[in-house]
């Protein structure tokens, strides 16, 4: 063994201190540096260790249940499975949408057209790639969830309409909201994807509907695969409604329109309070199609429908209203002074106003009618005389105050106007005054006269009820959360008081047209007073059908029925619109129906069955109250 | 071989300390190991607790042999160190990318770890058999080749990080050997103008990438600064008393990557806090202090070379490992010594720490 020598010892001392010293040291900066990090600047680092692992999960709140005024579920929820990714946990976006189409059998080229569409969102929002996955699907992603990172099964509440296309029109249809809807107030703070009313009702009331998105909050590993729950704000579901709707009635009038082969629409009320019973428009569409996302196919198919399904026609149809416009021209006439119900006038089967020769469609005439017999016959030479001593603006005040011309104010969107002419109108529109001729095919509802049904709806509630002219409502009662509360009602739009005289003789002109002479023979309902007025709407003038020619288009006639019951006591008023059916009296059997079934419901009686009327039901007087110019 | 009376003059002051830092790591390991969905540990700390008792046995193996018994087989050791290396290049298993082990049977065994201890071995005996100690150029150079030959076979599996824990062995040894100072800082010159050479031609682009990604780790976010990104934060949010054991989100969630292993130290942080980091800091340190009084103590330069050569590349292996753990330096492939998963690394320093106590133990013995 070598002994280590002096100078050897020395320097090896200081170098291993040296060694020592600089490993101490190293480790004392070690020290400093964990120092920096985990206390002075441990805030920073720690947010975004929190910002690692935990996730804000939105949960969406199922919408409000509708229920009609019976207390019976209209429109209520289900879950369904949406598969949707998240970007930022997804290694390769593309491969995973590759494997998804090929174990899903979805189209890959949709699911990646959705992403690009929402590559601006924050790339840790899910896309909804697969809406209302079937379970097969669901199994499938489940079963390679660790081939597909940042793919998730999401299950969120979905709309479901459980009578399919009854009543669509008036449900409405939900969906995403879109780009557009972002930017307005009522919408500012939701996310895109949101699901809100876009239609109907489910419109109308979206804010009571909606609720509130709950958010759960989840630790997730790198993967992103969801590990622990730390926090759960539960989402609030939306408002309970009960709607003024009878679904009873509701499917009454749909099951006979179906029966009679029409399309049309429908609406009845309670002419004491304006509350809509039923309100229907054919054909329709089914909403549970858009609950999940309606697909492109489909819905061009919709858009494109000649029949057009996605056209509420009960709000939104104009009309010409033919001989039902009789009853708002007996008012304006009796209102204004101009006749008593006795006024009568004498019918040879037409006559001259203004130069020309005026026809009534019974070409050997009514001979002498007073208002009463004039309106159960349906006589046009009489109102073609009420027309020639009114003006056209007395016509429109008094349509006006029944409800015709003007926005009903349904609380439904996008709810059209009809037209009752007046001279300033006129004016406006062309810069011409208006010659008093014009006036006379006014007074039998032709001309430029435009109704909708809601609104002839209204106006026979008006006439039933003595001139109360409601607001139709649809909300009855909200449940706020500990139960359920009425919505007050509100004051009437207006309130005229008709001469009782005038009440009195279009009551019984209307029952008569019923129970009498007249062409709605085919609502009568022994004991209960049904009071009409049937009325054909011209599609086309005859000249202009033979201009038309051959064409596909259905150029047959619409037919109207509008009508209350019982006469004295009228609970129940409101309109039929039977498209194509070519004569009003054809629109009666649906309204018979449906209002037996709400005299069977108020008396407690088993509900009635439909019956199509049969070829040996003949209309009490001639079939036809229409001419055409 | 082994006599009673040496037994009173084990070091047992550092052997507690090494198994104190042994046991944090295995709690540590089942921590970042432990299976939140099946609730079970992981089969890691089984693994790391056989790898702990054959480590001790194999550490009793290096105690109870003479340190200079060893020397005069230096050279026998060396050869079979560097067949194993040239084994490993030739036929061992390949894992990740790199051939590294070799399969005995029930457990891998990777050469190049053991390749410290080799080394630390025939450099002590050959500066102590070496009157003029590290002087001239020419007992450098020796002494650089004996140390270059492993490190270039393990560079080649590639093992680039364990390969570099070599160079503070020979630097260790040769500084204490007397290795002038002038020529210290020749070799850093030298080193400093090698570099760019080296960046270019030297390096693999993965080297290149995580050196580039040290500078600036949000460059490359998702890639290779994620990690060093990652290890920050694991650290940062840890906070002064930590997040509580097993309560940790960034290794128990995987954000930091084989956090049983190179990270290790930064779960440490993040779950024991800052206080936990001084603990744990202060055994190392307390280790390698301790280590280095050994070589004070030693009765001859062999013993002190040795001593040396065995703490220099530890020291520099948990100074490396636990700074990068902070995220401070450019992520390598290296493990911390004691604490980190790995069979293999845990036998081979128990081991060495053997040879340590060894030349302490035998201070008085002639």
């Amino acid at each position: 063994m070598v002994p280590v020598v002096s100078d050897d010892r020395r320097t090896h001392g200081t170098r291993l201190a040296v060694m020592q010293y600089t490993a101490a040291g190293l480790i004392a900066l070690l020290a400093v540096g964990f120092w920096i990090l985990q206390v002075p600047q441990h805030e920073r680092y720690d947010e975004m260790a929190e910002n690692n692992h935990l996730r804000s999960v939105p949960l969406r709140a199922p919408r409000g249940v509708l229920f009609d005024r019976t207390g019976k579920v209209l429109v209520e929820n289900r879950y369904s499975f949406n598969i949707s990714i998240v970007r930022e946990q997804s290694h390769d976006v593309d491969a995973s949408i590759t494997l998804l189409a090929r174990i899903t059998g979805v189209d890959a080229a949709a699911m990646r057209d959705e992403v690009r569409r929402r590559r601006k969102e924050p790339s840790f929002r899910p896309i909804v790639l697969i809406e209302d996955a079937t379970l097969a699907q669901v199994a499938a992603v489940a079963a390679r969830r660790l081939e597909l990172p940042g793919v998730i099964v999401q299950q969120v509440p979905t709309r479901r309409y459980p009578s399919n296309e009854l009543a669509a029109h008036l449900f409405g249809y939900v969906g995403e909201v879109t780009e557009g809807q972002l930017g307005r107030p009522e919408f500012h703070d939701l996310q895109a994807g949101a699901v809100v009313g876009q239609s109907g009702v489910e419109e109308a009331f979206n804010g009571l509907l909606m609720g509130t998105d709950g958010t759960r909050f989840v630790k997730v590993n790198s993967l992103g695969r969801e590990i622990d729950e730390v926090r759960k704000q539960d989402a609030v579901e939306g408002r309970r409604l009960e709607l003024t709707i009878d679904y009873d009635l509701q499917r009454a009038a749909e099951e006979a329109f179906h029966a009679s082969g029409y399309a049309g629409a429908a609406v009845f009320m309670d002419p004491r309070d304006g509350e809509v019973l039923a309100l229907v428009s054919l054909p329709a569409y089914d909403p549970n199609a858009f609950a999940v996302g309606i697909d492109r196919a489909s819905w061009n198919a919709l858009n494109t429908d000649k029949l057009n399904p996605l056209q509420d026609r009960a709000i939104q149809g104009r009309y010409s209203p033919g001989s039902t416009f009789k009853i708002a021209m007996a008012v304006a006439a009796l209102e204004e002074g101009v006749v008593t119900p006795d006024f009568k006038v004498n019918c040879r089967g037409g006559a001259v106003f203004y130069g020309r020769y005026f026809k009534c469609w019974l070409a050997g005439g009514h001979g002498a009618v007073d208002m009463r017999r004039a309106i159960e016959e349906s006589c046009n030479t009489y109102f073609y005389t009420l027309g020639s001593m009114l003006s056209i603006d007395q016509i429109h005040k008094w349509a006006v105050r029944l409800g015709l011309g003007e926005k009903t104010g349904i609380s439904l969107p996008h709810e059209n106007e009809g037209l009752v002419p007046s001279s300033e109108w006129k004016l406006k529109t062309t810069g011409e005054k208006w010659y008093p001729g014009e006036t006379i095919s006014v007074a039998i509802g032709q001309g430029q006269v435009a109704v909708t049904p809601i609104s002839m709806a209204v106006m026979m509630s008006t006439v039933a009820n003595g001139g109360t002219l409601y607001r139709p409502r649809l909300l009855k009662a909200v449940d706020n959360g500990h139960g359920w509360e009425p919505v007050p009602p509100e004051p009437p739009r207006l309130v005229t008081h008709l001469k009782p005289e005038t009440v009195q003789a279009l009551h019984d002109g209307l029952w008569m047209v019923v129970n009498g002479r007249g062409t709605g023979g085919r609502a009568r309902i022994p004991g209960e007073d049904v009071a009409g007025k049937t009325g054909t709407a011209q599609v086309i003038s005859i000249q202009g059908r033979a201009r038309a020619g051959q064409t596909d288009k259905d150029l047959r006639d619409h037919g109207w029925f509008v009508f209350f019951a019982p006469r004295d006591h009228p609970e129940i008023a409101g309109v039929v619109f039977a498209e194509h059916a070519e004569h009003g009296y054809l629109a009666a059997p649906i309204a018979k129906y449906v209002m037996e079934t709400y005299f069977a419901k108020r008396d407690g009686r088993p509900l009635p069955h439909f019956q199509a009327p049969g070829a040996t039901v003949v209309a009490a007087a001639g079939d036809e109250d229409v001419i055409r110019h | 071989m082994f006599e009673r009376r040496l037994y009173f003059h084990l070091d047992w002051a550092l052997l507690v300390a090494i198994l104190l830092l042994c046991g944090l790591g295995v709690a540590m390991i089942y921590s970042t190991t432990y299976d939140i969905t099946r609730e079970v540990a992981g089969p890691q700390v089984k693994t790391q607790l056989y790898a702990l008792v054959l480590g001790l046995v194999a550490l009793a193996i290096c105690l109870s042999i003479d340190y200079r018994v060893l020397a005069d087989h230096s050279l026998l050791l060396y050869a079979s160190l560097a067949l194993a290396l040239v084994y490993v290049l030739f036929f061992g298993d390949v894992r990740g990318g790199s051939r590294r082990w070799i399969g005995l049977g029930g457990f891998n065994l990777q050469p190049s770890e053991f390749a410290r201890i080799g080394v630390a071995i025939v450099l002590a005996a050959f500066f102590a058999e070496n009157r003029r100690g590290a002087r001239t150029m020419g007992d450098l150079a020796l002494s650089g080749a004996l140390a270059v030959v492993p490190l270039v076979l393990i560079a080649r599996e590639p093992d680039l990080g364990t390969a570099a824990t070599l160079v503070p062995v020979w630097f260790g040894i040769a500084f204490l050997a007397g290795l002038r100072l002038r020529l210290v800082a020749t070799l850093v010159l030298v080193g400093a103008l090698a570099a760019p050479i080296a960046w270019t031609y030297a390096l693999e682009d993965y080297q290149r990438s995580r050196l580039s990604t040290f500078l600036d780790p949000q460059e490359d976010a998702r890639g290779a600064g994620y990690q060093q990104i990652q290890a920050r934060i694991t650290v940062g949010s840890g906070g002064l008393t930590g997040k509580g054991f097993m309560q940790g989100t960034q290794g128990q969630y995987k954000f930091l990557p084989v956090a049983h292993n190179d990270f290790i130290f930064s779960v440490l942080a993040e779950e024991l806090g800052f206080m936990g980091v001084l603990v744990a800091l202060g055994l190392y340190l307390f280790v390698i202090v301790r280590s280095f009084e050994a070589a004070r103590l030693a009765k001859d330069r062999l013993g002190a070379y040795l001593v040396v050569g065995l703490v220099s590349g530890f020291a520099f292996q948990v100074i490396y490992n636990i700074t990068m753990s902070a995220g401070l330096a450019p992520v390598k492939g290296l493990t911390l010594p004691l604490m980190s998963y790995g069979g293999s690394s845990l036998i081979a320093t128990l081991a060495g720490f053997g040879l340590i106590l060894n030349v302490r133990m035998r201070r008085f013995t002639n």
